[in-house]
């Protein structure tokens, strides 16, 4: 399953999320604002306690912020 | 690959507040229009996090505005898309050249509403600290800074309003600037009365410190001479706007600010290319005036169209 780690009213984090939905690919996003858990996953994956977007398929690779280039590898798209 | 070549009556670069209402009015007009966002969809406006200047409306998030005027534009037929990054552009032909990663559109009218970059931070520790420290998003990344020391660098309106919106996270708030305020009176009033901010003006941040993240910054009293060092988590830097216009530049001449010189009818200097919004070179640049560029550009454009068609 995709994740994507966001905040609210983050533009960047609604581009990433508009660009999965126009791929059809489905992902859970998760506020890190205010879901402490997903806050700590987001920091253990990138190291960087607090940046988003943050967007993940197997909780090891990632991609942080808007790259559609990277977004594709990661996802094959 | 071969890219698939792309018939457009209008493309409208930008997808701020002229180029979205250029594509609604285009839109109504039943032009084929495709509006080509390389950054965010609202552009500056994108991050505002209260609009009180904008008639109508009370006060609004810019993120809210945007999206109902982007619905708008989409509800007449026009098209946006953010996905796909220019690459080149060709104006002096017809039809003029768009070339994009994925496709090569060819339009008979080009609007150009590229807006306005933020100016980076001007020091050379800026690349090792942003994104652990240097941020230009609030809303993106303020939340990384609860109870934490925040530095706001600017005096403009949307330095002022971010500073505001910063003490969400923070009771300690440092608002500096090089010279005094240019921010309208309202909100100066606002930030006055904020007991979380500190004014420091006729101020310059000379360094940033720190080992993997920031963690001070030295700055300059303009008054006394005097540098301190201030333990400062994160800073949000507010300090103007460069015209995005990069990919115009072999194409057109450019004003000295790097803008597009173009009349009040958004005329350029070449035929069928219209310039609307902060890209123009012009005295005032507000969200209304960029509406009325957006606006005037389409309408001109839809002329323009007609008389082309008419001649072939």
């Amino acid at each position: 399953m995709v994740k994507v780690y966001t905040v609210e009213g983050c533009p960047y984090c609604e581009k990433v999320k508009k660009y999965l939905k126009s791929k059809d690919v489905e992902f859970v996003a998760y506020d890190i604002e205010k879901d402490a858990a997903a806050r700590a996953d987001c920091i253990k994956l990138t190291g960087i306690d607090g940046a988003v977007p943050v967007t993940t398929i197997d909780n090891e690779n990632y991609v942080l912020d808007f790259d559609k280039k990277k977004l594709d590898e990661l996802l094959c798209l | 690959m071969v890219k698939e070549r792309v018939h457009k009556d209008i493309i409208i670069i930008g997808a701020g507040m002229a180029g979205l209402t250029a594509a609604m009015y285009a839109g109504r007009m039943n032009l084929d229009t495709l509006v080509l966002e390389n950054g965010i969809v609202g552009g500056q406006i994108a991050n505002a996090t209260g609009i009180e200047n904008y008639p109508g409306f009370i006060s609004v998030k810019g993120a809210d505005l945007i999206s109902t005027l982007q619905q708008q534009a989409e509800n007449f037929g026009a098209v946006i898309d953010e996905f796909d990054t220019i690459q080149k552009v060709v104006l002096r032909e017809n039809p003029k050249i768009i070339e994009t990663e994925e496709k090569i559109y060819l339009a008979d009218v080009v609007i150009i509403a590229s807006g306005m970059n933020r100016r980076k931070l001007p020091l050379p520790e800026e690349r090792k600290f942003a994104g652990r420290g240097v941020h230009y998003c609030e809303l993106c990344d303020g939340h990384m800074y609860q109870n934490k020391i925040i530095a706001v660098m600017g005096g403009g309106n949307a330095a002022l309003d971010a500073a505001n919106f910063l003490t969400k996270y923070t009771d300690k708030l440092y608002l500096i600037h090089r010279s005094e305020f240019r921010a309208d009176e309202v909100t100066q009033k606002r930030i006055r009365q904020n007991p979380k901010i500190e004014i420091m003006l006729q101020t310059e941040i000379k360094k940033l410190n720190g080992d993997k993240k920031l963690e001070t910054i030295d700055i300059l009293d303009k008054n006394t001479g005097v540098t301190k060092n201030i333990a400062v988590d994160g800073i949000f830097v507010n300090i103007g706007v460069v015209p995005n216009t990069e990919l115009f530049k072999d194409e057109l001449k450019l004003s000295k600010s790097g803008r597009i010189p173009a009349g009040e009818d958004c005329k350029t200097e070449i035929e069928g290319v219209f310039a609307a919004g902060d890209v123009r070179e012009k005295e005032i640049r507000q969200l209304t005036t960029a509406a009325a560029d957006g606006t005037t550009a389409a309408l001109l454009a839809e002329k323009y169209l007609s008389k082309l068609k008419e001649s072939i």
